[in-house]
């Protein structure tokens, strides 16, 4: 691995005004992507998924994030729980397909049973052949490793390496700016308002096309008809978040005069505004007054990354038979928007593989959002 | 003994289906027969398994009982 240089990181540090990007070395280099998997997915709050698709008592998916096997299961008082994808017997894999457990989460191997809080609940034959006990077995040591995790907006966040400050803290900037939409029962669209892409580049790239709207008139001309670029703002939040909000949102009505339902209880600064924020590391939220997606990245390896974009609702009704075409729709439209960026970010890709490239030059204007998340990693490396 | 051959192939057949809630039930019959017989060992082999597909099928009234079987011979907490 090309030895991390810490005057390249003090350059990233910088101002914008006088800071460089990250060297090459961050998007292509894969001993620094094994890195990166400890000091940035690992010590923080990443997204691995979302509740949606564990949504009754005993629905569980197993999940690789960062090269961990992990299972996600909803136990029966509802709540999301994470633990690592592994029999405290033989480490055996728990779970290798989505499933729904009746009761207990029944090992494969040897038939250890877990709750689906993780704790042991039997040991068939442990003790010799229909002697379920032993006294060197003590269940109560032997639960499944559970992983700290929280629910947000529908994204599940875990903290693998446990000490991170609390979500609450770690997130706490971005849930008090989007108070008027947490804690608000939100609806996914179904399976027309999932959208999968596997993009040929580091998913940093991803997160920073993301936040900055200064490609919008370049890259999405369809978009500057409503949303043009002197509508837009730059969000900066150091240490935190960053991304770009518009002033100019207008939900169109269709041809049959049908709309989506607003959120309740929004002020009116929701009326025509819209944000898109990255929350560092690897997720991403689009918020609007009738709707708002989430995209999750999925580092694949240093060159390739998988995004699972979910648009949600705010109530049933826009969920149901009656909406579909508008929701087909409305996907269709992100997916336009979405498609387009697919060859920035794989030509930023390409593009670091020059080797005098030097991290590149700020607009200080224009980019102050990608320097931010630019200044988190290069945060995370000097620290970690 | 022919009565026993039988379970037998209900029981692989139900390994084969994966219906776990009649395997439960099939484990459970063949434990009574051993406990009939003054088996102790093999029942409790038997009532293990029908206790951990019990569990698994989500037979909770099943596995309760099960599990009070093997707790009466000290096989299980
Ligand atoms: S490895 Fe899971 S029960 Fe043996
Ligand atoms: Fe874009």
């Amino acid at each position: 691995m090309k030895r991390l240089n810490q005057s390249e990181l003090s350059a990233v540090m910088a101002p914008v005004e006088k800071a460089r990007g990250l060297p090459n070395a961050f998007y292509t280099d894969p001993e620094l992507f094994e890195l990166e998997k400890k000091t940035v997915f690992e010590k923080n709050w990443s997204c691995i998924g979302f509740g949606k698709d564990i949504p009754k008592p005993g629905d569980a998916r197993p999940v690789t994030f960062a090269g961990i096997p992990l299972l996600t299961v909803r136990d029966r008082q509802g709540q999301v729980r994470v633990f690592q994808n592994v029999c405290r017997h033989r480490g055996m894999k728990l779970i290798e397909e989505p499933t729904t457990f009746k009761s207990v989460i029944r090992c494969p191997y040897h038939s250890w049973c877990y709750e689906l809080d993780g704790a042991l609940r039997s040991t068939p034959h442990v003790g010799g052949v229909g002697r379920n006990t032993h006294p060197d077995i003590d269940r109560d040591g032997l639960g499944l490793f559970e992983v700290r995790s929280k629910v947000w907006m529908d994204v599940i966040f875990v903290n693998i390496s446990g000490d991170a400050s609390e979500f609450d803290d770690y997130a706490g900037h971005l849930m008090e700016r989007w108070s008027e939409f947490d804690g608000k029962q939100v609806f996914h669209g179904g399976p027309n308002s999932s959208l999968t892409f596997e993009v040929k580049c580091n998913w940093k790239l991803a997160v920073e096309n993301f936040c900055e709207s200064y490609h919008l008139p370049w890259v999405h001309p369809g978009l500057n008809s409503y949303s043009k670029l002197e509508d837009h703002y730059n969000i900066v939040e150091t240490n935190a978040y960053s991304g770009q909000g518009t002033q100019v949102y207008n939900p169109q009505l269709d041809a049959t005069g049908r709309r989506f339902a607003d959120f309740a209880g929004l002020s009116s600064k929701w009326d025509a505004a819209a944000e898109y924020i990255a929350l560092f590391p690897n997720v991403q939220l689009g918020v609007h007054r009738d709707h708002f997606f989430v995209i999750h990245l999925e580092p694949l390896d240093v060159g390739t990354t998988r995004e699972y974009i979910e648009i949600y609702y705010a109530s049933e009704d826009m969920c149901g038979d009656a909406m579909g075409d508008l929701r087909a729709a409305h996907a269709a439209a992100w997916n336009e928007v979405f498609a387009e960026d697919v060859f920035v970010i794989e030509g930023m890709q390409q593009g670091r593989h020059a080797p005098a490239f030097d991290g590149g030059k700020f607009s200080p204007v224009m980019d102050t959002a990608t320097h931010c998340f630019h200044h988190w990693v290069a945060g995370r490396f000097e620290t970690g | 003994m022919s009565g026993n051959g039988d379970l037998n192939m209900r029981i692989l057949a139900g390994h084969a289906s994966g219906d776990f809630a009649g395997l439960s039930d099939l484990y459970a019959e063949a434990g009574l027969n051993a406990e009939a017989n003054g088996e102790i060992d093999r029942a409790c082999f038997f009532f293990t398994q029908a206790y951990v597909f019990a569990l698994d099928a989500g037979s909770t009234a099943a596995a309760a009982d099960l599990r009070a079987k093997l707790v009466s011979y000290g096989r299980e907490l």
